[in-house]
């Protein structure tokens, strides 16, 4: 089983190049893909979940061109879009059934799969209610129901916990975590706790281009001896911000304790150890100098 | 800021909302076809034999026939969408925060909606002037003569389109598919009661036709009052003859501009449906049975405390592996799913009427009985068949179909079959009647008939991926053809002299290669 994203580059009409070169190689695991608002990951997506073509570079599945052979990666896809409809007078179960159809599950499998995710995604109790009045955690929920409907080997999850409450975040999470195991799990996200509690492998994106693939211990380990707590007057907060990558800020009685990123500690500021955000924050600047320079 | 400054600002952001749409090129480039249409001489206005030298008076008038007559209709189901396009991109919810009032914003989607179909109505005079120019038949040329129509007959007209889309958006139960079979039936019933009480009708139709016949009574006093507007047609005029244009009397323009004031009538009435995006309302106006409404935290963890107890994904859930074989083409069962999809959602009362329509096609006694009532039962279904290849599109599930395996081979002919299979149980009545009287000629347009409506649906479903288009096509296409056995449209075939199956036949290929291209376009990979 494996995933080979090979140069893909993507140009939506206007000339804006929303991916350049993004070269990737999966195996099973789960890879959380981070990167700020318009990086490209939903594109990178919809080009994975063969929804959208890409303009240069190739994806391969277990070696074969998924442009040449869609049908092939589809047939072992689950995908949960960051924004998709679902058809309101129909109840959940009828929903499901109808994709399980469009995908090729046979009648008895699908119920028997149907009955196992309502169960999983807690829906059992709501079947028989019209989607048309469900929330939008509920409908995050059918979403992800169905993306497991056919068992798939690439499951792929765009922004899976926008819409969640926090309760709902965690449960979706310890989700992707076991599922993770036998299948390539790609869980796109802006969000880095989503990612630090599910991801075995981290890719980082900005600006439509990949800026780092590694593991989190690897990410964590570049901005070892980088990370300051440092505790100052509010009043000198802003010019502070205007010297200093600041992941984090805290007010208390003794001042604002701020969680600086750099390679020699501000006067007077204690070393920390740093966290996934950290990392992701720092990573991303030196990108964005990089690009600058 | 004044009231007066609101509604021109709402009036501007929502027409340029709409001009800067690719599909804005689409309506221009109906008018234009429409213009083409007319200067060329494929849309002829005729009385009886004659029709008018090509001079400012009568250009003037017969552009704004041909667009008051089509744009009238047309446009209304361009221009139905203002309110929901509001809904579409969620700007409605800001505006329902602010203090603008139901009127303000009924009005304003009117005088947007009317600017748009006043724009359509500028390209035919634009052309007006210049069929003026290239055909050189009078070579005097009148401005404020070309144009008093358009100004008295097509902005009035115009005006009233406006604002009844408004009011079907405003309208539960109008504004969705039923609005759009509804509204052919108050358009043919508007002007055939005008035409029967000879009262003035909304589209100024009949103000221009008296001024010219009474004009071409004075030339030929054998005249027979004939008059019309032909398509394709040119061959039947043979003569011409001077028209001066309306004259126009002050009575003429305030009964011309009262329908300017019953538009902003039916605007202010429209602004007392208006569901002010209240997500609550506008979900129980969509509704017959509403839905129990979300729990105080809006989910489904609410089902109780026992759910709260299971985890999502962890404890509470168990899922089997599934095999290679699980996945295998299951075409038939698609079918079945697109059945249950397509009928999903209709009441009792829908499959009575069905019903009720079959067992009368097979009863009725006589040939005319017969025909009508399949008539009416290939229209019962419109609803039905008009979700065929839009509804993807229309509920956002294009991601989710899109990405699964074989959909262009499977899914898209999984649903004409059903389609088709809808049209055989409420048409199949009459098919039975046709098979035991052994009428082949019959059973064979009857047939073809079937074939032709699921593909029309598919292919403009698919290729315009909205419901509209079949709704509006197909309804005409129904009162023409099937009720009432126009020559070329009849596709029911219940009259024999009317009956053309192989060319619904071949229609129907060449809708169902359309919907075929259309889809795969659509998809980024087939």
């Amino acid at each position: 089983m494996q995933l080979v994203i090979d140069g893909v580059s993507k140009r939506y009409s206007g000339g804006n190049w929303a991916l350049k070169g993004f070269t990737l190689e999966l195996k099973p695991g789960g890879l959380g893909l981070l990167g700020p608002n318009g990086a490209g990951k939903t594109t990178l997506m919809s080009i994975l979940a063969t929804i959208t073509r890409a303009t240069e570079g190739r994806v391969t599945w277990n070696g074969r061109d998924v442009a040449s052979h869609p049908d092939e990666l589809r047939a072992v896809l689950g995908f949960l879009p960051q924004d998709f409809g679902v058809y309101p007078n129909l109840n959940v179960v009828e929903f499901l059934e109808y994709l399980a159809a469009v995908k090729g599950l046979d009648a008895a499998t699908s119920r028997r799969r149907i009955d196992e995710l309502l169960n999983l995604v807690n829906l059992t109790d709501v079947r028989k209610r019209p989607l048309g009045g469900y929330s939008g955690g509920m409908k995050q929920r059918v979403g992800i129901a169905q993306a497991l409907l056919n068992d798939p080997q690439l499951l792929i999850v765009d922004e899976p916990t926008a819409g969640l409450d926090p309760e709902e975040r965690v449960r979706f999470r310890n989700l992707l975590s076991d599922l993770s195991g036998v299948r390539i799990v790609i869980l796109s996200t802006h969000i880095v706790s989503d990612v630090e509690a599910t991801a075995t492998d981290i890719a980082l994106i900005a600006q439509g281009t990949l800026v780092a693939h590694a593991s989190p211990e690897d990410l964590l380990r570049r901005v070892e001896g980088k990370v300051w707590e440092w505790v100052l007057p509010s009043a000198e907060l802003n010019a502070a911000k205007q010297k200093y990558l600041i992941s984090n800020t805290s007010r208390r009685s003794d001042g604002v304790h701020a969680r600086v990123l750099a390679d020699a500690p501000p006067d007077g500021a204690q070393p920390v150890t740093p966290n996934l955000e950290d990392a992701y924050l720092f990573c991303l600047s030196h990108h964005r100098a990089g690009v600058a320079a | 800021m004044n009231q007066a400054r609101v509604l021109y600002h709402m009036v501007r952001a929502d027409f340029l909302e709409r001009v800067r749409r690719y599909s804005f090129l689409l309506t221009l480039a109906f008018a234009a076809y429409l213009a083409w249409g007319a200067a060329t001489g494929r849309v002829v206005l005729r009385l009886d034999e004659y029709r008018g030298v090509f001079n400012s008076a009568w250009l003037g008038s017969m552009m704004t026939v041909v667009g008051t007559m089509f744009i009238s209709l047309v446009g209304f189901y361009i221009v139905k969408n203002a309110i929901l396009r509001d809904e579409q991109t969620r700007v409605g919810r800001i505006l329902a925060s602010t203090p603008m009032s139901r009127l303000l914003y009924t009005l304003a989607k009117s005088l947007s909606n009317f600017a748009v179909l006043t724009l359509m109505i500028a390209v035919l005079a634009m052309t007006a002037l210049l069929m003026q120019f290239t055909h050189a038949e009078d070579t005097h040329y009148h401005l404020g003569t070309l144009l008093a129509p358009f100004l008295w007959v097509g902005i009035p007209a115009m005006a009233v389109t406006a604002a009844v889309a408004v009011l079907f958006e405003t309208l539960p139960i109008l504004r969705g598919g039923v609005g759009n079979v509804i509204y052919v039936f108050v358009w043919v019933g508007a002007l055939a009661v005008s035409d029967k009480k000879g009262i003035d009708d909304y589209a100024g139709f009949f103000v221009i036709a008296h001024s010219m016949q009474t004009a071409l009574k004075k030339v030929n006093p054998a005249y027979n009052n004939d008059f019309a507007l032909n398509i394709g047609d040119s061959a039947l005029v043979t003569k011409r003859f001077l028209w001066t244009g309306v004259d126009w009397t002050a009575a003429i323009i305030w009964h011309r501009m009262l329908w300017v004031l019953i538009a902003l009538a039916i605007a202010g009435v429209a602004s007392l449906f208006f569901h002010r995006f209240d997500p609550a309302r506008a979900w129980s106006l969509r509704r017959k049975k509403p839905a129990a409404p979300a729990s105080a935290n809006g989910d489904a963890l609410a089902a109780g405390p026992a759910a709260e107890g299971r985890a999502l994904g962890t404890s509470g859930g168990h899922l089997t592996p599934l095999g290679p074989e699980a996945r295998e083409n299951r075409f038939w069962q698609l079918v079945v799913s697109e059945l249950r999809l397509m009928l999903q959602g209709q009441r009792w009362w829908w499959y009575v009427v069905a019903l009720g329509l079959l067992i009368a096609s097979v009863a009725s006694p006589t040939l005319e009985a017969r025909s009508v009532v399949i008539a009416v039962a290939w229209l019962w279904p419109t609803l039905v068949w008009s979700q065929m290849g839009a509804r993807e599109s229309r509920f956002a599930t294009e991601s989710l179909i899109f990405s699964s395996a074989r959909t262009l081979n499977r899914q898209l002919p999984a649903v004409w079959v059903a389609g088709f299979i809808v049209t055989m149980l409420t048409g199949g009545g009459y098919g039975i009647r046709l098979l035991t009287s052994t009428d082949w000629r019959g059973l064979l347009a009857w047939f073809a008939g079937a074939l032709f409506i699921p593909s029309l649906a598919l292919a403009l479903g698919t290729l315009s991926g909205t419901s509209k288009p079949f709704e509006a096509t197909y309804t005409v296409w129904w009162y023409l053809g099937p009720l009432n056995h126009a020559p070329g449209f009849d596709f029911v075939g219940s009259v024999a002299a009317t009956r053309n199956p192989l060319f619904y036949v071949a229609s129907s290929a060449v809708l169902m290669t359309a919907a075929y291209f259309g889809r795969r376009v659509r998809m980024a990979y087939v």
